[in-house]
């Protein structure tokens, strides 16, 4: 770790830094502070070239925004090696070498280092990581990775996973739309009217079970960005999931419980953290939640000709 | 090749009991088998200590099988988990 002595805390731009540049820079800030669940990231940039994207996500993130200090900070230091396509194609297939404090990713895009005693990860990696207007969402990763390694660190185990999923806020409880890309999830968000209920959001949420009684779950939005990110922060009762898959007419079957705990399963964002050395410890924590998840909630297929009455009409004769 | 060697489940595996299936993931994540109440008690008596003849025999005691029936089964059973590499001898 070099002396930064910039660490921990939140810094103004030096007035000054680019003559013409002065009027932005006098309120720009190189730290945001987000909460995630029950985690606050940091995001810290050290070039001045990367403050407006803070400033940007910022504005997208405002209803996570807050004051309070990081259980974790990232610090991004950028490098401009690879052109989006390239990115999106050497992260698709990325790995992470660790060596004690230290790691890199196979594909080059990142490196970095952590003193994890201090919450603090910095990052030498591709600017776009944190551009929220690339249509790959590295932002999303990228925050994930923060909030596991901050819930590893201040709980030992994630309160909350992250799932990729469609949250709709239906009469005070939350349905969950889950299937891979492309499955209908944003349709699903575009085809919700006021009537119908609310978009927490059309891309990752958060689930966790109520610290009262396990048997209950709540979905929670989070800063992550989709086609209909949160606005604000939402939480819910988890009343039911609904597998997506596309079809010529719009029904539901209830699934049964061990397709209902793989194919959640495979839509939990894997709670892998920086340092994780044990992947089967990781891949045990995603048994056990989607266990628990399945057995507490009912597990619909939803087959769906992306029709927003018929879809709206099949989950009304559920309710 | 089915001996009467002992069995062990695989260890780059996790696997849960999800109501009557056992459901076993390989640890790279991808792979994963679900396995119906009997297969599962099979797999739940792979634990190094027992080979095809006991493990027919448990059979017997539990379901109304007889010994031929039950160790067909077993051994169709463990020749299917070995190729999938969820079991192995030791």
């Amino acid at each position: 770790m070099s002396g930064n002595n910039a660490y921990g805390r939140l810094l103004t731009a030096p007035v000054g830094i680019q003559e013409d540049a002065k009027q932005v820079v006098l309120t720009m800030k190189n730290e945001i502070h987000l909460r995630i669940g029950g985690i606050i990231c940091s995001l810290r940039c050290r070039d001045a070239g990367d403050w407006k994207k803070l400033e940007k996500i910022e504005r997208l993130y405002h209803g996570f925004l807050t004051q309070e200090t990081g259980d974790i900070t990232i610090e991004l230091a950028g490098t401009d090696n690879f052109s989006p396509e390239e990115l999106n194609t050497a992260l698709a297939g990325n790995k992470f070498i660790h060596e004690e404090n230290i790691f890199q990713s196979t594909s080059q895009a990142i490196a970095g280092q952590y003193d994890l005693n201090r919450g603090f990860i910095r990052i030498t990696g591709e600017r776009n990581l944190i551009n929220p207007d690339m249509e790959c969402n590295h932002l999303n990763m990228l925050l994930s990775l923060a909030y596991y390694t901050a819930c590893k660190l201040k709980y030992d185990r994630p309160p909350a996973m992250i799932a990729h999923s469609c949250g709709i806020m239906r009469s005070g409880q939350a349905l969950l739309f889950m299937g891979p890309s492309e499955a209908g999830k944003t349709t699903i968000a575009r085809l919700c009217g006021k009537k119908d209920g609310e978009v927490i959001n059309d891309e990752m949420l958060l689930i966790s079970a109520s610290p009262q009684d396990e048997k209950d779950f709540s979905v929670e939005s989070g800063p992550f960005l989709g086609k209909f990110p949160s606005k604000r922060s939402l939480k819910a009762p988890l009343r039911s999931i609904f597998l997506l898959k596309k079809g010529s007419k719009t029904g539901i079957r209830r699934v049964d419980r061990s397709e209902a705990y793989l194919k959640l399963m495979r839509q939990i964002i894997t709670p892998a953290y920086i340092g994780q050395k044990d992947k089967r410890a990781v891949l045990s924590l995603m048994s056990q939640f989607s266990d628990e998840v399945t057995r507490a909630v009912p597990v619909y297929e939803l087959e769906f000709n992306l029709d927003g009455k018929s879809l709206w009409r099949t989950l009304g004769e559920l309710d | 090749m089915i001996t009467d060697n002992r069995m062990v489940q695989a260890e780059n595996i996790i696997w849960r009991r999800i109501g009557d299936d056992v459901v076993i993931i390989k640890d790279d994540g991808l792979a994963t088998h679900v396995l119906n109440k009997t297969a599962a008690y099979i797999w739940e008596l792979c634990d190094g200590k027992r080979g095809i003849d006991e493990i027919a025999a448990s059979l017997c005691e539990r379901y109304d099988v007889s010994p031929e029936e039950a160790r067909a089964d077993a051994r169709e059973t463990i020749e299917n988990l070995t190729k999938a590499g969820i079991i192995k001898y030791i």
